[in-house]
This record gives C-alpha cells, sequence and structure tokens, in this order.
C-alpha cells in the first residue's frame, strides 16, 4: 500500500517566513520591517491554514493529521501568536535596535513548533515541534536585558523543559519496545504481551507532557518563569504553548477508553484534582499579577482535564470552547498589562484604576470575570460547558472539585477589582501609567468584544467545536512504516 | 541479557554519576567522555555500528573537545596555569581511563568470541550508514526538513543568551 505524508500548509509558510526573517536580518537589521514582516507571516500563515495542502510526498511516513482539530488549534496558536505580536511592539525590550529582529524571528519559530505539535500523529513530529516551540522560548524568555531573574527564569525553564523532554523520549521508548511503531499515540495496554511495560511509557509520556503543561505537582517552574520576563513572553509561555500541548495530548489519548480506570487515567484524575485546587491556592496569596496569573493559568489547566476526562461528544467540543475562552482572557489581562503599566506588575498599582483609566479598568474586569466564570463572560459559558460534558461523563466528583475551587478562584479575580475600584493610599506613590499604542489599544477592545459577544452569543464557537473530529494517528497497516 | 551489555550499561551509569557529582568541570568533562563511549558500545551491540560511530566522532570526539576548548577560553587571562596543571592530576584522570579500558577489554572480548548465538540485534541485522541514509531522506524526509528549523531556533536562541552576557561584561 502506498503511503504519503503532507506537511501543513500552516508549517510551510512559517518555515518559509523564519527563513524571510533569517534574510531581513542578514540583509540589515530594522526592527520596524521585521515586525511587519513578522505580523505579514503570521497573517499568511492563519489564511494558509484554510487552504488546500500543497505538499504532499509519495511513499513517506504520516506526520501529519489531516483533520479539523489540528486546523482548530492552529487557528487558536496564529492568533494567539498575533496578539503577542501586536503587544510585543512598542516593547522597550523588543524595540532595541540591535536585538529587535530575533524577537520576531524566535516568535514565528516557536508558532512554528505549537502548529506543528497539533497535528503531529509521529512520535518525531511531535517531538520536533515540541522542541521548536520550547527552545525559542529559551531565547524569548531570556530576552529583557540585564536582568538577573530573566537569566534565572530561562535557566529554570530549559533545566525543567529538558526533564520533562527526556521524560517524553523514555516513555516513546518504551513504548516502541512494546509496540514496535513510533505512532503519536497512547499504547492499548489491554492486548499487549507486556501490559507493564505499556503503561509505564504511557505514564512518562503523560508525565512529560504535565511537566510542560504546568500541571501541580509539575507546577514549579511556571509562577518563576512568568515572573522573570518580559509581558508578552509570559503571554505565549502561559497561552500559546498551552494550547498546542493540550491539542497534542487530547490527540495521544483519542483512541483510549477514558471512563477506563487505569494507571493513566489514574494519573490524569490525581493531576487535575491537584491543578484545580493547588492551582487557585497559589493564586490565593500572591500581589504579583503575573503569579497570580500563573496559578491561575495552572488552575484553568485542571478545568480543562475535567473536559478531557469526560468522554462523550461533548468534551473534545467543550475543550476547544474553553480553550479558546482561556487564551482570549488571558491574552487580555496580558495586553492590558503590556499597554497600560508595563512596570506595574504588583496588584496594589492597580488602586484606582477605575478613576485614572475607566476603560482600561473595565476591560480588566470584563478579562478578569471572564477567568472567574461570571456571566455575562464568555468563561462562564465555558465553564458551564466543562459542567455540562463532565455531568454527561459522569464524572461528579471531579465537578464538585471544579466548582469548590472556582469559588476560590472568585476571591482572587474579585480581588483585583475591588482594588481597581478603591482610591489610591495616599502614602503610596501612583505608578505611572502610559497609554497603549493604537495596535494594543485594538487589540484590548477586540479581546473585550469577543469576551462578552462570545459570553453573550456562544452559539458560534459552540457550533464550530461541535464538528471537531480529533483523528488519532493511522493504525501501521495504512502507514506502511513504522 | 550478554555480559558485555551489562559491563557497558554498568560502565555508562558509573561513568554518569561522577559526571554529576564532580565540582571541576574539567573532571567531569573526561568522565562524560567515557559515558559517551560506554554508550557508543551499548548501540554497536545492539547492532547499531553507524551510530556507535557517530557517538565516537561526533560527541566524544568534536562536542568534548569544543567543551574543553570553552572551559579553558573562559578562565582566560587568570594566572591558573598552577590551578590548570592541578586538573589533571594522575588521580584524577585514571578512573575514567581504567573505565575506558575495561571497555577496550570488553569490546575486544566480544569481537573475539563472535559466536552463533547472536546478539538481541534488530530485525535486519547490523544497521549500516546506507540504512540511516535512505530512511533518512526517504521516509523521514519531512523530518529532517523539520529538524533543521529545530536546530535554528537552537542558534538563534544560543546566539541571543550568549551575546547578551558579553556585552554585560565590557
Amino acid at each position: 500500500m502506498m503511503s504519503f505524508s503532507f506537511l501543513p500548509n500552516a508549517v510551510l509558510v512559517l518555515c518559509v517566513g523564519a527563513l524571510v526573517q533569517m534574510l531581513g536580518v542578514a540583509i540589515g537589521r530594522n526592527v520596524a520591517r521585521d515586525a511587519v514582516i513578522g505580523l505579514l507571516v503570521l497573517v499568511a500563515s492563519l489564511v494558509a491554514v484554510s487552504m488546500p495542502t500543497v505538499l504532499y510526498m509519495a511513499g513517506s511516513v504520516a506526520l501529519f493529521a489531516p483533520d479539523v482539530w489540528a486546523s482548530y488549534s492552529a487557528v487558536l496558536i496564529i492568533l494567539s501568536a498575533i496578539a503577542i505580536h501586536i503587544m510585543s511592539w512598542r516593547n522597550a525590550v523588543v524595540s532595541d535596535a540591535t536585538v529587535g529582529s530575533e524577537y520576531y524571528l524566535l516568535l514565528t519559530l516557536a508558532t512554528l513548533g505549537g502548529v506543528s505539535m497539533t497535528g503531529a500523529v509521529h512520535d518525531v513530529s511531535f517531538f520536533l515541534g515540541l522542541e521548536t516551540l520550547s527552545l525559542p522560548l529559551l531565547g524569548l524568555i531570556a530576552f529583557r536585558n540585564g536582568r538577573i531573574d530573566a537569566g534565572e527564569a530561562a535557566m529554570k525553564y530549559i533545566v525543567l523543559s529538558g526533564v520533562a523532554s527526556a521524560m517524553l523520549l523514555f516513555g516513546f521508548a518504551l513504548t516502541y519496545l512494546e509496540t514496535g511503531s513510533l505512532r503519536f499515540i497512547a499504547p492499548n495496554t489491554g492486548d499487549m504481551p507486556e501490559p507493564l511495560l505499556a503503561t509505564m511509557g504511557t505514564v512518562l509520556v503523560l508525565s512529560g507532557m504535565f511537566f510542560k503543561l504546568s500541571a501541580v505537582p509539575f507546577h514549579l517552574w511556571l509562577a518563576d518563569v512568568l515572573e522573570g520576563t518580559s509581558i508578552p513572553v509570559a503571554a505565549l509561555v502561559a497561552v500559546l504553548s498551552k494550547i498546542a500541548l493540550f491539542a497534542a495530548m487530547v490527540r495521544y489519548f483519542a483512541s483510549v477508553n477514558l471512563y477506563m480506570s487505569g494507571p493513566a487515567t489514574n494519573e490524569v484524575i490525581a493531576v487535575a484534582i491537584l491543578s484545580m485546587v493547588g492551582g487557585n491556592l497559589l493564586a490565593l496569596v500572591q500581589t504579583d499579577l503575573r503569579r497570580m496569573l500563573a496559578g491561575s493559568s495552572i488552575a484553568h489547566i485542571g478545568y480543562l482535564l475535567v473536559a478531557f476526562l469526560s468522554p462523550g461528544p461533548l468534551s473534545f467540543a467543550s475543550s476547544a470552547f474553553y480553550l479558546a475562552a482561556y487564551s482570549v482572557s488571558t491574552l487580555g489581562i496580558f495586553a492590558l498589562m503590556a499597554g497600560i503599566m508595563p512596570q506595574g506588575t504588583d496588584i496594589r498599582d492597580w488602586h484606582g484604576m477605575f478613576r485614572r483609566r475607566p476603560m482600561a479598568a473595565a476591560a480588566m474586569s470584563i478579562m478578569l470575570l471572564s477567568l472567574a466564570g461570571i456571566p455575562p463572560a464568555v468563561g462562564f459559558f465555558a465553564k458551564f460547558y466543562i459542567a455540562a460534558a463532565g455531568m454527561a461523563g459522569g464524572r461528579l466528583g471531579l465537578l464538585l472539585i471544579l466548582v469548590m475551587s472556582s469559588v476560590i478562584g472568585l476571591y482572587y479575580y474579585l480581588r483585583v477589582i475591588r482594588i481597581m475600584l478603591m482610591p489610591a493610599p495616599v502614602e503610596r506613590p501612583e505608578r505611572e501609567v502610559t497609554s497603549p499604542w493604537f495596535g494594543n489599544g485594538a487589540l484590548i477592545a477586540v479581546l473585550a468584544c469577543v469576551t462578552l459577544l462570545f459570553g453573550v452569543f456562544p452559539g458560534t464557537l459552540v457550533d464550530l467545536g461541535r464538528n471537531l473530529i480529533v483523528m488519532p494517528s493511522p493504525p501501521p497497516g495504512s502507514s506502511g512504516q513504522p | 541479557m550478554s555480559i558485555p551489555l551489562a559491563i557497558y550499561g554498568l560502565v555508562a551509569v558509573c561513568a554518569a554519576a561522577m559526571v554529576i557529582t564532580r565540582t571541576i568541570a574539567v573532571h567531569a568533562l573526561v568522565y562524560m567522555v567515557a559515558t559517551l563511549l560506554a554508550l557508543a558500545c551499548v548501540f554497536d551491540t545492539l547492532g547499531a555500528p553507524f551510530a556507535a560511530a557517530l557517538e565516537v566522532i561526533v560527541y566524544a570526539g568534536a562536542i568534548m573537545v569544543l567543551f574543553v576548548f570553552v572551559v579553558m577560553m573562559v578562565n582566560l587571562g587568570r594566572p591558573d596555569q598552577e590551578r590548570e596543571k592541578s586538573w589533571l592530576t594522575v588521580g584524577t584522570w585514571i578512573v575514567p581511563a581504567l573505565l575506558a579500558l575495561i571497555l577496550l577489554c570488553t569490546l575486544l572480548f566480544g569481537a573475539s568470541h563472535v559466536t552463533a548465538d547472536p546478539m538481541p540485534m534488530a530485525a535486519g541485522g547490523p544497521i549500516g550508514p546506507q540504512a540511516v541514509g535512505l530512511r533518512l531522506y526517504g521516509p523521514y524526509l519531512l523530518t529532517v526538513e523539520l529538524s533543521s528549523f529545530l536546530l535554528l531556533a537552537g542558534l538563534v536562541s544560543a546566539f541571543h543568551i550568549g551575546r547578551r552576557i558579553g556585552e554585560r561584561q565590557e
């Protein structure tokens, strides 16, 4: 049987775009031009997702799945990358003429890694995508010049990322030993000669992914990394890499019955519970907005895992919806921080924001309400959708914990709004507020409108999510190669 | 499990443990070379002589030499000739050398006792350079192309971080 493989259009466009950006740097450094090229590349890859595939290769191993789930997550990733691109512009770190061009090149490469992960059906293509996402992130995290905590954050990130990659590879090796195939799929432990090896492989792969997703108990690096790096890069770590990993994880388990109690299912359940409770408790005590968002991001991974654990028609649809809702709201907060007060990440700096910048404070409140899950913001419907999926899947215990930890979450999200409503204390000098540049302002407005619109009319996104089918990687017979 | 394979594995683990417990970079590097040699022997025993050769040439050869160069260059300009001499006394290189000697003896022993009972090799016998090349530039061509972008990403990141530190020291 003739096998063939293809390269998704978005990956192709991003590869070519990265080369064009390299060429640009080689000709001469000009941050503004490189930023425009980077934006064009991202927009072009967004357009390319919907086009028919152009690059086929006969006689090749199947590397990518041509399904709607891959396209959906790719669109989400590219849109997030565009948002991050817009909020990076005029950032003091990025505008530095000697290094700014690399920033946009690394952003393109990170997007390339994320997009290739979402469609990967082969261990090799998944791993290449993952590393293509992780290595540019390393450079981006260390991008703040002369900041010692940026170096510290990069160090923490690279060491823990290396550990996670090693675990993943070990898991892949054990799975290969057992099944003799490199398909990116959790092995069915039932019909194996050595079920223990296959189970160990799955658990190791899962642990590696949780490390990268920073779910509790693998979450230690996230808060420090978000605090140490610049705000757009923090958004990249908190949003883009999580979408990519979650999308890949869903595909990895597409063929496994998660109703069945087994070591892998138990690990996911334990991690989901720990993430929901631990993430919210971590966020509760923070005084830095970025650390609070790190805790919130961990908790949201826990909520997503509840949808992931509730097999049924609602599972993919609700996780897709939740991913979109989480990305929009979190990106909105980061865009606001980057635009209004790039230096003021302490929550107390936001005192009296409703008086000083009413529009920005209103937008911030919408994003926070969405993350807390309060109507009319989109986060309410997203959480409701996950609860529906959980009910359909019979995960009552998990839902109970979801509701309880959401109540904890309510406290710290609303605390920020309360602080913005209060007048600034006299003894503490007010930190200077800047106005965002036009693009960032437009980005914030669009994100706030999207948060409200999808919260009130979620129908479009629900219909989109209902058609999502995750294809497990094809069986060995149809690929022709191991 | 064959006895040579067990010896190689044991040597690799011992040397790796020494790598991460040394406090002086050069000492760790010498043990690292022993680890990589042991790994190369493991690859060879498993039926991948090409991978073993690459391990020796690229890792133990080129990359380790580069590491040693960097360690020497970083300390440039300091009066540490005596310190460097003290780095490589007999006590520091004799253990890695012994480990490498064990590997050599086992390898020679294994080579002279090629028996009818073959090693747990891959199904098609030893995997040579031709087989690897045909695979890489046949079915896995797209992954080769994608990994070039991975290398580009690593290169740009490393360049960026390295240059930052360099400029700060001015």
